[in-house]
């Protein structure tokens, strides 16, 4: 048993998953999941699918060359089984995802760097042209803080009696 | 070599029917046609031609049988004498004799005639001649009428002979009649001779074929034979008497020792006397039939010995060297009973060894042996010394051989195991054991294949540990590298009033980006509701104050100004109707006078004009307005035929009515 990699989106496939395409030139495809198995009937270029791996490394989003990827590759000579090495391949294995699982974090911090400055100034940027649209200049005037403006709780509107006592009148 | 088929020989028809053939041939092959007025050569070719064709036609025709029938002299001596025997030589070259003078009269007949023709001088006269000479040739051949009869009956008995080959392997039966002759030939081969109790069943030779050695022998079965001179022999009997002399064959004297066929032993040993000439160079075989009947151990002393001296001179006549009388003679004297079977394959086998045996005798005194001897070379090769030359077996060998004699402990196979572990469906085969691993121990390891989402495969490598040494070495760096850096934040962060203001405009935003969006989607189809519908209170003065409010308005002038201009502060409608007013002095004197009410605007007339409408008078505006409603106007057609109806405008156009068309051009071109 093996896990293999989705052909379209690199997810790992366990035993018993998704479906696999023979080509007649004996090409094999393998796709975790039937998204993947419609988009390559589509035709798709997974490096032009934003979701997919493939996309994600070519673009810079994740992690693409690292020294913990040279680590884990495919081996085909077969080695004579020794449990010395197997055992200290599993302990390896563990500390290796450590560093991998550590680096594509730093990865991705670096990645996100000056993400929060930019957020930043956007967003004065934005207080300051847009205020108008909750605070009137006239309110600006009185009050050029890019703040809301004060509401009074009740808005009393004072109706002139005398007026309304002519319009009767009338 | 000849093979003697005489069922080739074509019918000959007879005197009669010989004329018909010939001269209804002339007649349908011949022109027909002659003229007195014809020129007289061209008559006498007529006629000429008219002969000639029907001698060439006799000619042909008695040739043919000429051919055919076989002349005696030509054939094997057994087909002559027999041919003698049956239908009489004189008689029948006589015969041929006869045709060949007949082809010959013919032939001169003709000859004269068309000499005679050559000197006709009427159409008459030729045709008399023609006559003349056609009459004298036919007259011939009715004259040889009876030799044609005879040949013609000889010719379907010599198609009934029995195709016997003089030349091959040949077993002939001979005896008295009544003996078993053809009881035999019934038995060994497939012929199928009739078989009666009473003497002279068979009246011909009959023929079988028979296997030995995978050879093929030919079996001849003769009439019965009676003890008297050659003068007294009827048809019949000297038939056999042909086959025993000309066939060079193996003789079968068949003798009946019951004497149930009428003759006792001494009698047909007289027969055997009588014709023993016959025997000579020929391998001879007595068969005791009918043993069934008297077994010839029980037969009487004196014909015991009748017995004995026949075979003794049978072995004499038969064999061309005395090897050993005695044994020869009792080979020559054999038993059967063809009603038993018993012996009769014994006798077959004896009488065709004995023939193969002479054949190849003969064969070897001939002068021709010696061609064939010359040819042929047996090599025995010589001895060179005496020395010893026994197989060389090299030792390691001998040593092997040795070896496997003693038993062998035997490796242990699966098969031993299975057998040892519960057989075969029980016992399952471990592959792990034929494992090369450093230690034994390690044979029965279950090694996983999958962890934390990984082929542990993938990471099988024997350096592992320096490559992940290598890797924390790196990290290390790596992270002291990481350590220097800072985030630094360049803006400030906007505080928490000003963050509620960003989210208050972002919440606008998103809502008029709603509300254009909603419009642009109905496209300039909203419904145009008048404000007095307004179900949803969406243009009060309340709305407006507090919308004003929130955006740090003073709403209390506004919403002041709005409700001074309501009309509901106004009072009733009644009260503001002018005729509210003054409603006490109407005046009667003032018909003209249009009262109208306040809420209501002014009336125009349609024709007056208004400035910026663009009409210089009323006139102008009255005549633009007609030309208006002219345009617009429906107009009723009355029925009448207009463009949209569908019409035929030519019901034969010139066009599809006139000239040549080809196939379904009927409705276009």
């Amino acid at each position: 048993m093996r896990l293999e990699k989705c052909w379209f989106c690199s997810s790992t496939i366990y035993p018993g998953h998704g479906i696999q395409f023979v080509r007649n030139d004996a090409k094999i495809f393998r796709f975790c999941r039937s998204k993947c198995h419609k988009n390559f009937k589509m035709k798709r270029n997974p490096r032009k699918v934003k979701w997919t791996k493939a996309y994600r490394k070519l673009h810079g989003k994740d992690l693409a060359q690292d020294s913990t990827f040279e680590l884990e590759r495919r081996r085909n000579r077969p080695e004579r089984y020794d449990r010395n090495v197997v055992e200290n391949t599993i302990k390896a294995i563990k500390r290796i995802e450590e560093v991998r699982v550590k680096r594509e974090s730093k990865f991705w911090e670096s990645r996100m760097k000056g993400k929060k400055n930019q957020e930043r100034k956007e967003a004065a940027v934005e207080l300051e042209q847009s205020i108008h649209l909750v605070k009137a200049p006239l309110a600006m005037q009185a009050d050029p803080s890019l703040t809301l403006p004060k509401v009074p709780e009740q808005i009393k509107v004072k109706v002139a009696k005398k007026q309304a006592a002519q319009a009767m009148q009338e | 070599m000849v093979l003697y088929n005489f069922k080739k020989i074509t019918v000959v028809p007879s005197g009669k029917d010989f004329i018909d053939i010939i001269l209804s041939r002339t007649q349908r092959q011949t022109p027909t046609v002659v003229h007195k007025g014809y020129a007289i050569t061209r008559i006498r070719q007529f006629y000429m031609r008219k002969v000639k064709f029907t001698q060439s036609n006799f000619h042909e025709k008695l040739s043919t049988i000429l051919e055919d029938f076989p002349r005696l002299d030509d054939i094997h001596p057994f087909y002559g004498d027999l041919m003698n025997v049956l239908y009489d030589k004189d008689h029948y070259k006589l015969a041929l004799g006869q045709l060949h003078t007949a082809r010959n009269l013919v032939e001169k007949i003709s000859k004269d005639y068309v000499r005679l023709l050559k000197y006709g001088d009427s159409l008459y006269r030729c045709k008399q001649l023609k006559k003349a000479a056609l009459g004298r040739m036919c007259t011939i051949m009715k004259r040889v009428s009876p030799s044609l009869a005879y040949l013609e009956q000889v010719r379907q008995h010599l198609s009934r002979l029995p195709s016997i080959d003089p030349n091959a392997r040949t077993l002939l039966v001979c005896g008295y009649p009544n003996v078993g002759k053809s009881s035999f030939i019934n038995k060994i081969t497939r012929a199928d001779v009739d078989v009666q109790p009473y003497a002279f069943t068979t009246k011909s030779l009959f023929v079988g074929h028979t296997d030995y050695k995978y050879l093929r022998w030919q079996v001849i079965d003769t009439p019965g034979i009676l003890d008297h001179p050659l003068e007294d022999r009827n048809t019949i009997e000297m038939l056999s008497i042909m086959a025993l002399v000309h066939l060079r064959a193996a003789v079968l004297f068949v003798m009946d020792l019951s004497g149930a066929c009428g003759y006792t032993i001494q009698q047909q040993a007289a027969l055997f006397q009588s014709i023993k000439p016959l025997f000579a160079n020929k391998p001879l075989i007595i068969a005791c039939n009918k043993t069934d009947l008297q077994p010839l151990e029980s037969l009487p002393e004196e014909d015991r010995r009748l017995l004995d001296e026949l075979a003794k001179e049978a072995a004499q006549s038969s064999s061309l060297m005395l090897v050993d009388g005695a044994q020869e003679a009792k080979e020559c004297l054999l038993t059967m009973s063809t009603l038993t079977d018993e012996g009769v394959v014994a006798v077959k086998n004896s009488a065709c060894e004995r023939l193969l045996q002479h054949r190849v005798e003969v064969k070897m005194k001939s002068k021709k042996i010696k061609d064939v001897l010359n040819r042929m070379h047996v090599a025995f090769p010589r001895v060179r010394d005496h020395k010893e030359r026994p197989p060389s077996i090299p030792e390691a060998v001998l040593a092997k051989m040795k070896q496997t004699e003693q038993p062998l402990t035997r490796k242990q196979t699966e098969k031993d195991l299975e057998n040892a572990n519960g057989g075969a469906g029980v016992y399952s085969a471990s592959l792990v054991k034929h494992y090369l691993l450093a230690d034994d121990d390690w044979k029965n390891d279950i090694v996983p294949e999958i962890m934390d989402g990984h082929n542990i495969a993938d990471f099988i490598d024997p350096d592992i540990l320096l490559r992940l040494d290598e890797l924390e070495r790196e990290e290390e760096e790596r992270e002291a590298a990481a350590e220097g850096e800072d985030e630094e934040m360049d803006e400030d962060e906007l505080g928490p009033e000003e963050m509620e203001a960003l989210t208050a405009i972002r919440k606008k935003k998103k809502l008029l980006l709603e509300e254009h969006r909603r419009k642009k989607r109905a496209a300039d189809n909203n419904p145009v509701v008048p404000r007095k519908f307004d179900k949803d209170q969406q243009f009060t003065a309340g709305r407006m104050g507090r919308h004003l409010a929130s955006l740090g308005l003073d709403p209390s002038r506004a919403l002041e100004r709005a409700r001074s201009r309501s009309a509901s502060r106004r009072g009733r409608k009644r009260d503001r109707s002018a005729a509210g007013e003054d409603g006490d002095a109407m005046d009667i004197d003032q018909p003209n006078k249009r009262f109208r009410s306040t809420s209501r605007s002014k009336s125009r007339a349609p024709s007056e004009t208004r400035p910026g409408e663009g009409y210089k008078d009323s006139a102008q505006k009255v005549k633009a307005m007609k030309i208006g409603k002219k345009a617009v106007r429906k107009r009723n057609k009355q029925a009448r035929k207009g463009e949209a109806d569908r019409t035929i405008v030519n019901l034969k156009p010139k066009h599809l009515f006139s000239g040549k068309r080809s196939s379904g051009k009927t409705d276009r071109r």
